[in-house]
C-alpha cells in the first residue's frame, strides 16, 4: 500500500491549474443555459472543497476524476449542440 | 434516398461549422453562418415549435419569449450530461439484448445491466439482488400493492395506506377493494404527516402492507420511515415505501428504515423517463403476484426485455446522486431560503403548504390567499411552475392532498408547487421572486375580496346574496 502510494506521481500546481482552467473553459461552452452554469459552479466548488487535500494519493485520485469529468465535458459540449432548440432561455435573452 | 446520399458528405461540413460556432464568442443571431447551421442541423424537434422571431416561441396559443426558468422537479427533472454520456454507448454499437446469452452484444449489455443494478442497490443500502427494473415508480407501486396482496390473498386481506399518497398506489388500492380486499386510508394531520399511533392501531391480524410514501410530490413532506418501518417490524406487516421522490435527495437505508418493499423511479432523479426499479426484500423474503407475464425476466417478477440504455442511465443516476447529495442538498436548501424568504418579504398572506421542518427542500409549495393559482400560472409564462402534480393539474378540482391536510377549499385553489434542482440557479430564484410579487400583486389590486380583507372584513363571516 504505502509503497505503491509513494511510488505514484505527485500532481504538479501546473496540471492542477491546467486541468481547472480547461473544465472551466469547457463549461462555459455548453449550449444550455443552466447546464453551463452548473458546469462552473461544480467545477469551482469542487477544487474548493479539495483545497485542502495533501496526501498525494487522494489528490491523484480527485485529479484523476476531475479529468474524467472534463472527458465527459467535452463530448457532451458537442452533443448539446447539436440538439439545441432555436430558442435560449430567458435568463439569457432578458435577463443579461 | 437524397438525405442518405447527402448524408456522409453533410457531416464533416456540420462538424466544421459547430467548431466554428464554438470559437466565435458572438451569439448565433447575426452570423450567417448560423442560419446555415439551423437549416443544415436542424433537429427533427424544432418543428413542432413554431419559432418564428428570434427569441419568441408560439404553442398552444400563447407566445413565449425564451424558453421558461424550470421549477417543476417534482414532475420530471432534466437529464444530467454525466448520465446522458453514459447512455449513449448503449443507443449506438452496443445495442444488445441484455439476456441474449450466445454472443458478445448480449454479454456486454448484459454486464452494463448488472453493473446499473449494483449503482442502484448501493443507493438505498441493498443487495443488488433485491433490485428489479421496472419501467419506472408507478409499475413498481402496482406491483407492490396488487402484487403483494393478491400472493398472500389466502391469508391477508386488508391494506394500510394514507390519503396523501400518490395516485397509482391510491388506483391500485381501489382496485383491490373491487377484488374484496379492506382498505384503510389513514388521515393525516396539518402538517401533512402521518400520526404513528394510528398508523399502528389501524394494523390488523390479517394486514397484509403498509404503504406510505417518502417524500409526497405535492407538498414535499418527509414522512418518518424509521418509526413507521419499526412498528411494521413489530406487528410482522410488509412496509411499502413510494420513494420516487426521496431518492437521491434524502438518505435512504432499507435496513435502517425496514423497509419492505420500494419504489424508484429514474426520471426525478436526473436520469431517464421510462425506468424505475422496484426493490423486494431477500431476508425475510417477501413475495408478489407478478403483474407481467412472458420470458420470465428480472427473475419472473417482471417480464419484458430489460431496456439496457435507459436501465445505464438510472444505474450513473443512482451513482452521481450518492457522490453529489450532500452538496445538491446543501444548495437546494439555500436556494428554498432564498425563494421563501424573497416572497415573503414582499407579500402578505402567503402560506407553506405542509411541514416546513419535515421536508424536502426541493418542493416549496406555497397558497397566495386571493390568487387563484390557475390565473397566477397564466400570468408566468416565463416560469415553469405547476399548481399540484402534473397528473391532476389538468382538473380545476383542488388537490386531495392539500384537502387531506385540512386546507380550506379556497386556500388549496391558490398553491403553487415550486421545485428546485440540481441545475437551478440563484438568478433564476430572483427573477422568479419578482415575476411572483408582480404577478400576485397584479391579481389581487383586482381582487374584491382582497380589498375587503385588507379593511378586516373576515371573508368567512359574510353572507353572500345570489340575485
Amino acid at each position: 500500500m504505502a509503497a505503491s502510494a509513494s511510488a505514484m506521481v505527485v500532481t504538479s500546481r501546473a496540471e492542477l491549474l491546467s486541468l481547472f482552467r480547461s473544465l472551466l473553459r469547457t463549461a462555459s461552452k455548453f449550449s444550455d443555459f443552466n447546464i453551463r452554469e452548473y458546469a462552473r459552479r461544480r467545477t469551482i466548488d469542487g477544487f474548493r472543497e479539495n483545497r485542502h487535500l495533501s496526501d498525494p494519493a487522494s489528490v491523484a485520485a480527485a485529479f484523476a476524476d476531475g479529468n474524467s469529468q472534463l472527458d465527459i465535458a467535452r463530448r457532451q459540449v458537442l452533443v448539446y449542440s447539436l440538439y439545441a432548440p432555436n430558442v435560449k432561455s430567458v435568463m439569457e435573452i432578458k435577463y443579461k | 434516398m437524397t438525405s442518405k446520399a447527402m448524408f456522409p458528405k453533410l457531416l464533416p461540413s456540420a462538424a466544421g461549422l459547430v467548431r466554428r460556432i464554438f470559437l466565435s464568442s458572438r451569439p448565433l443571431s447575426s452570423s450567417s453562418a448560423a442560419s446555415l447551421a439551423t437549416a443544415e442541423l436542424s433537429s427533427p424537434l424544432t418543428n413542432s415549435v413554431d419559432a418564428d422571431e428570434e427569441g419568441i416561441i408560439t404553442m398552444k396559443g400563447v407566445r413565449i419569449s425564451g424558453r421558461p426558468i424550470y421549477l417543476d422537479m417534482q414532475a420530471t427533472t432534466p437529464v444530467d450530461p454525466r448520465v446522458v454520456d453514459a447512455m449513449l454507448p448503449f443507443y449506438l454499437s452496443r445495442f444488445g439484448n441484455p439476456h441474449s446469452r450466445t454472443h458478445l452484444y448480449g454479454w456486454e449489455s448484459e454486464e452494463a445491466v448488472e453493473s446499473a443494478r449494483t449503482q442502484v442497490a448501493a443507493l438505498v443500502g441493498a443487495n443488488p439482488k433485491e433490485i428489479f427494473f421496472t419501467s419506472g415508480a408507478t409499475e413498481s407501486n402496482n406491483i407492490s400493492v396488487k402484487g403483494v396482496m393478491r400472493f398472500y390473498r389466502d391469508k391477508k386481506r386488508h391494506v394500510v395506506t394514507t390519503q396523501t399518497e400518490h395516485k397509482c398506489v391510491l388506483d391500485s388500492c381501489r382496485h383491490l377493494q373491487q377484488e374484496g380486499f379492506d382498505v384503510t386510508y389513514l388521515p393525516v394531520r396539518s402538517d401533512g404527516l402521518v400520526d404513528l399511533e394510528r398508523l399502528a392501531s389501524a394494523i390488523r391480524p390479517d394486514t397484509g402492507l403498509v404503504s406510505v410514501m417518502a417524500v409526497n410530490n405535492e407538498i414535499g413532506v418527509v414522512q418518518p420511515l424509521e418509526e413507521i418501518g419499526k412498528i411494521c417490524k413489530e406487528k410482522g406487516v410488509p412496509f411499502h415505501t413510494d420513494a420516487a421522490q426521496a431518492l437521491g435527495k434524502i438518505p435512504i437505508d432499507v435496513e435502517r428504515m425496514g423497509i419492505g418493499l420500494m419504489s424508484l423511479s429514474g426520471h426525478k432523479i436526473y436520469g431517464p423517463k421510462g425506468v424505475g426499479a422496484l426493490y423486494l426484500r431477500r431476508r425475510p423474503r417477501i413475495r408478489v403476484e407478478p403483474q407481467m407475464s412472458g420470458g420470465g425476466q428480472e427473475r419472473g417478477i417482471r417480464s419484458g426485455t430489460v431496456p439496457t440504455p435507459l436501465v445505464v442511465g438510472f444505474g450513473k443516476a443512482c451513482e452521481v446522486a450518492m457522490k453529489e447529495m450532500e452538496y445538491d442538498g446543501r444548495r437546494i436548501a439555500a436556494l428554498q431560503e432564498r425563494l421563501l424568504k424573497g416572497i415573503r418579504e414582499k407579500l402578505d398572506r402567503v402560506v407553506v403548504n405542509g411541514s416546513i421542518e419535515h421536508r424536502y427542500a426541493g418542493n416549496l409549495n406555497l397558497s397566495f390567499a386571493f390568487v387563484e393559482g390557475e390565473s397566477l400560472l397564466m400570468g408566468l409564462q416565463a416560469v415553469a411552475i405547476s399548481s399540484g402534480s402534473a397528473c391532476t393539474s389538468a382538473s380545476l378540482e383542488p388537490s386531495y392532498v392539500l384537502r387531506a391536510l385540512g386546507v380550506d377549499e379556497d386556500m388549496a385553489h391558490t398553491s403553487i408547487r415550486f421545485g428546485i434542482g440540481r441545475f437551478t440557479t440563484e438568478a433564476e430564484i430572483d427573477n422568479t421572486i419578482e415575476l411572483i410579487v408582480h404577478t400576485v400583486k397584479k391579481l389581487r389590486e383586482m381582487s374584491p375580496l382582497y380589498e375587503l380583507d385588507k379593511e378586516g372584513v373576515d371573508i368567512k363571516s359574510v353572507k353572500w346574496s345570489q340575485h
